[in-house]
């Protein structure tokens, strides 16, 4: 956990870097043409993560498109495989998931540029598989020392519906391609829990925390495929 | 920048520096717990001197070496569906046999499952110092009220 957050803390380093330079080189051009249209990309935090953790994999592909001025429609989708090593437990979660929803952008930009910083909401869904794996009945005192079981008890088919507050920022690098960063909010609507067990891990949600909340990050990379130029 | 290496500094010592937030709190596996009772006012209280309490090949509880006490919490075995303890009581053994299913139980992330036993049974026991055993609980999930009682 503390290794994934130093990942998490340089990759935000190297984004703000970025942004810093590009918004230097962007003062100096000036087109008063407007483009948008549909943005696609991935979220880069998660394979980086996949490779230093071996048991966490994840993958999530990220679209918005512009349908008002400032409001764009934003569709996530995403894959994730994770081992969850507690002190008396250990499972695996996998499955997949949709978040459905829009972001309101309320930067003002100058002219010529296309960045964003923006709010926004989600209703996410997932389908997903925990699988316990070992559990080691917890008791005070050291005068039995249980066994570790091994049930492997596989919970299939289970839901959950979330809502997410959004709150990041999106930064043209290069023509047409962005860098983003964002922090979720995630709060439980509605979850199966399988029988003698809880949805500890849900897919897109991330942890599950007592009160049932839930927070995210995304580092994004993608590419704007611009279907509408016009002047402004 | 140098201001800025600072800050970057604080927030990457900060990262290192997190610890567990969650910790287990929850109550877990219960031990059972026997009363001693006046055999022959058996609404009566009555303590015992308890040399020594120790289940069958293990060690003897450090907390039941020569005292005297109304009530002991003993740890039943959570691998197998059976404990044998041997009570010493003024240098005279008396060993019960406790059968019980097992079945664990989800409590939370930190904590993990605890076993709740059921159908408590007395398989055998010896009659020297103990004269007659009750069982007043047959699961055990809190070690709130006695589950036994001993009488003496």
């Amino acid at each position: 956990m503390t290794q994934q957050h130093t990942f998490l803390f340089f990759i935000s380093i190297l984004l703000l870097t970025v942004t810093a330079n590009s918004q230097v080189t962007n003062q100096d051009t000036i087109k008063n043409k407007e483009k948008y249209g549909l943005r696609i990309g991935v979220d880069i935090s998660k394979p980086i993560n996949s490779f230093f953790e071996t048991d966490n994999k994840a993958l999530e592909i990220v679209s918005d498109f512009r349908v008002l001025r400032n409001y764009y429609a934003a569709v996530e989708l995403g894959f994730l495989d994770k081992t969850t090593n507690e002190d008396y437990l250990n499972f695996t979660t996998t499955g997949s998931y949709i978040k459905a929803g829009f972001n309101y952008n309320a930067y003002e930009n100058w002219a010529g540029m296309n960045n964003e910083i923006y709010v926004g909401f989600r209703y996410g869904f997932s389908l997903f598989n925990q699988t316990l794996n070992s559990y080691t009945p917890n008791v005070n005192g050291t005068y039995f020392i249980p066994e570790t079981l091994e049930p492997n008890t596989e919970f299939k088919d289970l839901t959950a519906h979330w809502v997410e507050f959004i709150f990041g920022m999106k930064v043209e690098t290069f023509n047409n391609l962005f860098l983003g960063v964002s922090v979720s909010f995630n709060n439980m609507i509605s979850t199966t829990d399988p029988d003698n067990f809880k949805n500890l891990q849900v897919p897109g949600f991330n942890r599950v925390f007592l009160n049932n909340k839930g927070v995210g990050f995304n580092y994004t990379l993608s590419y704007l495929i611009p279907i509408i130029k016009k002047n402004k | 920048m140098k201001k800025y290496f600072i800050l970057i500094l604080v927030f990457f010592l900060t990262i290192l520096s997190c610890e567990k937030d969650d910790i287990c709190i929850d109550t877990t596996t219960a031990n059972l717990v026997i009363r001693f009772y006046n055999n022959d006012i058996q609404t009566d209280v009555k303590d015992v001197l308890l040399d020594s309490v120790w289940a069958i090949n293990k060690n003897r509880i450090e907390q039941y070496k020569s005292v005297s006490t109304d009530s002991i919490t003993i740890p039943l075995n959570l691998n197998e569906n059976s404990t044998t303890y041997i009570i010493e009581n003024n240098s005279i053994k008396d060993t019960i046999k406790f059968n019980y299913d097992r079945k664990d139980i989800f409590v939370s992330r930190s904590c993990g499952y605890k076993t709740i036993f059921e159908n408590l049974q007395i398989d055998n026991n010896s009659i020297n110092w103990i004269k007659n055993i009750n069982i007043n609980n047959t699961i055990i999930e809190n070690d709130t009220a006695a589950h036994i009682s001993i009488f003496h």
